[in-house]
């Protein structure tokens, strides 16, 4: 991520409004910001991000406005001043000295006798619009005529206003925060990251197409999905094949090579894969030295008039070629035509990898399954990356991105790119074609290629983590990816809604994970392990309920503050919409044969019996007087069950309801004979696999 | 606990890789229910430790875990309890034992206690004995996790209030830690915030002689971490070697708000990033300037901050008043953005709402009317019976009115307490008979008969799918303020960068445009792609055309 703003970067513009624009900064245009007034973009260009910088008015000799940066103790003077005042420590003087900063020599003294204004009862103040001397088009005047990056419109406004004396220190503020907000011509540049980006495309553009997901969920499903960098790029070795070598020259998938890889499903755009390959590092080029490559932007601006990209994030590309679309991740200028004609430019003095060279790390690696036949990632372009552009430029995602459909993962073989075998021909045939058609030829072989390794390095499993944020049935995408995740991996599911969520949860809950364990389900017999993995589901067990662990749902939700001298308290309104909740999980492994629970019980019920003790959050309960025993860590599942347990005539109480080890327990009373370890029903213990 | 010896180390921290499975001098995490997660340091099969026969044992009221059954064995396995001779043993040091609860606390995480009870286990007799295979025993069983920042932050020793996984996954994020980031954190604290950075920055350990050149150059990821609190340090310190962190975080033993970020040879951490839990940040944060506060002309001062890029702070105060003087503080120091926020978690459960007379009589089950429609069948079912009842009893008394009269009048007293006891007492009495009286009331006798034969659906799937928030909530934890500050821009800066690139010529304009240049612009890129169409829609005709010839 650069600090200093680049050429046809994508920036975030921050209005005083509060309003966001979101553009591309290209040089040598004109970037208006509307009533805020224009400015060329050259001036922004090559500066560091997060300052702020004030429209000044246009010299006399100059179309243009310059900028300046406004010092962060301008920006604040008004707080600053506020605090020394309610300190009493300083005189009016300072006060006046806030934010519409009359410069010396002005005509106008800002409204001298505010300091001295005391708290009033609101019934005196007046309408705003009433008091105001000004009029519109003396405002309109007032805008046209140079002002100081409207302060002298601010002050004037202030100075105009009739009513400035009946208003409290508390309104007078809000009245000028009001008029700044519209008349000061000022703005922010910031970076597009995930974080600023995910914020503005949810409060103003379409929160729907990124789900609602919320800076809150996705730091939790980031973490919860243990995403960070999964080690130092590794490439499989080129095999070198040469043109009549068909399918059998493919490099294997090597399980061994392949790590720190995560499963992804992703209905927000491209959105959830920013945030990952962000946490991984694969989503900014990697920095250079930060003098070098202003220099090097710098002489690229002035020289070149800009061989860009002409990318407009959402305008339909106009791909004439289809078949251009497949060739999305081969290294730029690898096409052979295209070398031919400027070998210079496509080598770089490196051979060209043979066809069947896998151009993916083994590392660090995104594996994205889609619903559709391509992926629709296209909020990846404001980071430069374009899923379905043909000849990418650089990107550390070409490398790190695999994505493949739902058919390529579960019918490999309805799926015409995996199921075709690649095109042959020998040398001297090939030569014989034309460039386009020896292109294609290529390109088929590069792509079958492609699809193999993605497909069978996926299908292999192994992955580090499922992180979804998809429309689908959780249900359904979990069946099929819990036997491609390795032991431990976690489980992170980001749904706007909860129902969904819980809809998954209820498979994995106590009792029917109790079922399956304990020899309930009689459809799971003489079924092996492996078998069980890729258990197909039906209406009792939609899922093999032991293959996930410390199962959760969760929600977050940051309250935003003011924070102001005398003046703090939360926000009034904020974004409503979807609250946004998280599921967490681990794959867990089961241990072959059946397997019961214990818990912790004690004797000294009376009449020989011994009993198990309840632990809730509301500490035991039991027939049994047990003391000492700290609650545990509860599912809460039955949280005020007494009621409802009154009122059963059950003498005894069920086990424990703690998840894991001991809520597999279904057992209420423990015979006297019967043996201390075994607390839970007597239950024969087979092992299974017998 | 055996000290780690530097060459039994593997090279990445099991935070960061954690492999596929298990491994001994590792650090892995036992999941013993949802929510009780206890680390364990897998010790290598010597035999006689702690006086088991079958090595380092973890005890848990789920039973007793030999470490030699949780070593090499894929990461998520479950793991069935041993049978473990506690007996014996036990009986060396009893007391301590039993005050030792249940968690198997003197196994795993105190070195101390581990050290303090092995001259003990010494003395004993079994210190010859070879390393007994682990029998696995008939119930009991755990799940055995690879370390994670969010698993460790549920499982840490406390030393002080832990930021837990909401706020710093949230913190994290807003303050741009990742891969190359360098970060710093101001109170260590248990470390859960160490951990959880660490894994934001982290993109390989600094570079060795072995790395190729080419890799030498990326900025590497790191943690400045600082302490003042010296026993904190001391354990942190000591944790970090054991999680292999250490050449990742920079631990550095200080009260921040006097001296400063710098590290202890005065060289700067160049920081990216901050992360301030400190009880007064506002004394910290003059030394996170870009120059000497008192005195700005002052060339020598170092600043702890990375001079080429914005730096994100984010403080982490829990009362209203501290982050009041935060902020004031940024203000004059000249942050920017400042904002804040505080973090409200929930968690929620998944269950059943099992309401409905006819359902199992398990516990959790709500056994009264589901709806109105079952309130009213039973109402009444109940209703009819006690007509039928009272009719009976008139039946009968004028019917064996000198026989029985004293003693069913007896009886309808009984049953005139109230119209539910009767039925009570009614259907004790003749229950069989009125279930036949009953039979021209058949919607009724369904009801009832169904409320007391077990329905055919497993429980699991019973009643209404419901989620529920955890019983008790975490509604403050403390309140997070961020603020950005932008690089230095001086004069010259500008000068250069206005150099490179000059304002030049009349230029297209972008961003807000009036209503009639947009649609100039539009009406321009309409003409430019349908000409591309025609001019596409050509070529390829031409080419067929060609094409056709050629065959």
């Amino acid at each position: 991520m650069h600090s200093i703003i680049q050429p046809n970067s994508w920036v975030a513009l921050k209005l005083p409004s509060g309003v966001t624009k979101v553009i591309q900064i290209a040089p040598n245009t004109t970037i208006s910001l509307g009533k805020y007034g224009a400015f060329p973009s050259n001036l922004v260009i090559g500066r560091p991000y997060h300052l702020t910088f004030e429209l000044q008015d246009k010299a006399a000799d100059e179309d243009f406005s310059r900028l300046r940066v406004v010092p962060a103790s301008e920006l604040h003077a008004e707080a600053i001043a506020e605090e020394e005042a309610a300190e009493g420590s300083t005189p009016t003087a300072a006060v006046n000295d806030s934010i519409i900063s009359a410069r010396d020599g002005e005509e106008f003294s800002l409204v001298d006798d505010k300091g001295n204004v005391v708290a009033r009862s609101n019934r005196e103040i007046i309408d705003d619009n009433a008091a105001q001397k000004l009029t519109q088009d003396e405002i309109e005047e007032l805008k046209r005529e140079g002002n100081n990056a409207g302060k002298d419109v601010i002050a004037k406004l202030l100075l105009s206003h009739t009513a400035i004396e009946q208003k409290t220190s508390f309104s007078l503020a809000k009245y000028k925060l009001l008029k700044t907000k519209k008349y000061i011509r000022r703005f922010q540049v910031l970076p597009i990251d995930v974080a600023s980006f995910a914020q503005w495309q949810l409060e103003e553009r379409d929160a729907n197409k990124i789900m609602d997901m919320r800076a809150e969920m996705i730091g939790l499903v980031g973490c919860w999905g243990n995403v960070h960098y999964g080690g130092e790029e590794q490439m499989l070795a080129d095999p070198n094949v040469t043109t009549h070598q068909g399918a059998d020259a493919l490099v294997p998938v090597n399980k061994d090579l392949l790590s720190g890889r995560y499963l992804v499903v992703d209905d927000t755009c491209g959105l959830l894969v920013a945030a990952l390959a962000e946490r991984m590092g694969i989503l900014y080029p990697e920095e250079e030295d930060e003098q070098k490559a202003g220099e090097a932007n710098g002489e690229s601006a002035e020289q070149e008039p800009e061989p860009k990209q002409e990318q407009e994030p959402e305008t339909t590309k106009t791909n004439d070629d289809i078949n251009m679309t497949d060739a999305a991740t081969t290294e730029p200028a690898s096409t052979p035509n295209k070398q031919r004609n400027k070998p210079k430019r496509a080598n770089h003095g490196k051979p060209r990898p043979s066809d069947f060279a896998v151009p993916f790390s083994q590392t660090n690696t995104i594996t994205v399954v889609h619903s559709a036949s391509q992926p629709n990632l296209s909020l990846l372009n404001y980071w430069n990356f374009d899923i379905a552009a043909p000849n990418h430029p650089p990107h550390p995602l070409l490398n790190h991105l695999l994505n493949l459909s739902w058919l390529q993962l579960l019918k490999p073989e309805l799926d015409t790119t995996y199921s075709t075998p690649p095109p042959t021909a020998s040398p001297e045939v090939l030569e014989s074609w034309k460039p386009s058609r020896r292109g294609n030829f290529h390109r088929k072989r590069r792509r079958y290629a492609r699809i193999r390794h993605i497909v069978d390095a996926t299908r292999a499993g192994g992955f580090q983590g499922l992180i979804c944020a998809s429309s689908m049935d959780p249900i359904s995408i979990v069946k099929h990816t819990l036997p491609l995740l390795a032991g431990g991996a976690p489980v992170a599911i980001y749904s706007p809604f909860i129902e969904p969520l819980a809809a998954l949860a209820d498979c994995f809950s106590v009792p029917r994970r109790t079922a399956w364990t304990s020899g309930a389900a009689t459809e799971i017999e003489g079924k092996t392990l492996e078998e069980l993995e890729y258990w197909e589901g039906n209406e009792r067990f939609p899922l093999n309920p032991t293959l996930l662990q410390g199962v959760s749902i969760q929600t977050s939700r940051a309250r935003r503050w003011q924070v102001l001298p005398q003046r703090t308290h939360p926000l009034m309104t904020e974004r409503g919409g979807a609250d946004g909740y998280v599921f967490t999980a681990w794959r867990a492994r089961p241990a072959e044969g059946r397997i019961e629970a214990r818990g912790k019980f004690k004797r000294g019920a009376p009449g020989g019996k011994k009993v198990m003790t309840l632990r809730t959050e509301g500490g035991e309960r039991s027939s049994t007087p047990t003391a000492g025993e700290t609650p545990a860590a509860d599912e809460g599942v039955e949280a005020d069950a007494a009621a409802a347990a009154k009122r059963k005539r059950t003498d005894a109480l069920s086990t424990l309801d703690t998840e894991g080890a001991v809520a597999e327990a279904a057992a209420v009373e423990v015979d006297a004979e019967e043996e201390i370890t075994s607390p839970t029903k007597k239950r024969k213990v087979v092992p299974e696999e017998l | 606990m055996e000290p780690l010896t530097e060459d039994t180390l593997p090279q990445v921290s099991p935070f960061l890789d954690p492999g596929n499975g298990t491994k001994v001098n590792s650090l892995a995490i036992l999941q013993l229910s949802r929510d009780n997660l206890l680390p364990v340091y897998l010790q290598p099969p010597t035999q006689g430790h702690d006086g088991y026969a079958e090595g380092a044992v973890v005890n848990t009221r789920y039973g007793s875990f030999p470490h030699s059954t949780m070593t090499n064995i894929p990461w998520g396995s479950q793991i069935r309890a041993s049978k473990v001779d506690t007996g014996s043993r036990g009986r060396n040091n009893k007391r301590k034992r039993a005050k030792g609860d249940e968690a198997g606390k003197e196994d795993s995480t105190p070195a101390i206690t581990a050290e303090e009870e092995k001259p003990q286990t010494n003395d004993g007799e079994i210190a010859a004995a070879a390393v007994r295979e682990a029998v696995a025993d008939s119930s009991g069983f755990i799940h055995i996790l690879p370390p994670t920042p969010e698993v460790w932050t549920s499982s840490l020793p406390h030393r002080t209030q832990v930021v837990y996984t909401p706020d710093y996954s949230y913190v994290l994020h807003r303050i741009r830690a990742r891969p190359g980031s360098v970060l710093i954190e101001a109170g260590a604290g248990s470390g859960s915030f160490t951990h959880a950075s660490v894994r934001a920055v982290y993109n390989g350990y600094p570079s060795s002689e072995t790395a190729p050149p080419s890799q030498q150059t990326k900025k590497k990821g790191k943690v400045y971490s600082f302490e003042f609190h010296e026993q904190r340090f001391r354990k942190m310190k000591q944790e970090l070697t054991d999680h292999h962190l250490d050449g990742l975080v920079h631990l550095t033993h200080r009260d921040v708000c006097e001296g400063g970020f710098l590290t202890d040879d005065g060289a700067s951490p160049g920081a990216d990033a901050v992360f301030l839990d400190l009880p007064a940040p506002w004394d910290a944060l003059p030394h996170l300037s870009r120059r000497n506060p008192k005195n700005p002309a002052d060339e020598t001062w170092v600043s702890p901050l990375n001079p080429n890029k914005s730096v994100h702070l984010c403080t982490f105060s829990p009362c209203i008043e501290q982050v009041t003087k935060t902020v004031s503080a940024m203000r004059r120091l000249g942050w920017v953005d400042i904002d804040m926020v505080e973090i409200a978690n929930r968690k929620y459960h998944a269950s059943r709402e099992r309401v409905g007379l006819n359902l199992s009589t398990d516990r959790g089950v709500n056994v009264s009317a589901r709806d109105v429609d079952e309130a009213l069948a039973r109402l009444t079912e109940i209703e009819t019976r006690f007509k039928e009842h009272a009719e009976n009893v008139a039946r009968q008394m004028s019917d064996d009115e000198d026989e029985s009269m004293v003693l069913d009048a007896e009886e309808y007293d009984q049953s005139g307490i109230g119209p539910r006891e009767g039925v009570k007492e009614e259907r004790r009495a003749r229950k069989q008979r009125l279930l036949k009286e009953a039979a021209g009331l058949s919607q009724n006798e369904a009801a009832a008969t169904t409320a007391t034969s077990p329905s055919t659906t497993p429980s699991w799937m019973e009643g209404r799918l419901i989620t529920r928030g955890e019983p008790e909530i975490k509604t403050h934890t403390s309140y997070l303020v961020f603020a950005i500050l932008p690089r230095e821009w001086t004069e010259e800066d500008e000068a250069a960068a206005a150099a490179k690139y000059p304002v030049v010529g009349p230029q297209r304009v972008v961003g807000v445009v009036d209503k009639a240049a947009r649609k100039q612009e539009r009406r321009e890129q309409l003409q430019k792609l349908s000409g591309n169409r025609k001019a596409r829609r050509k070529e390829r005709d031409e080419q067929l055309a060609g094409a056709g010839a050629a065959v």
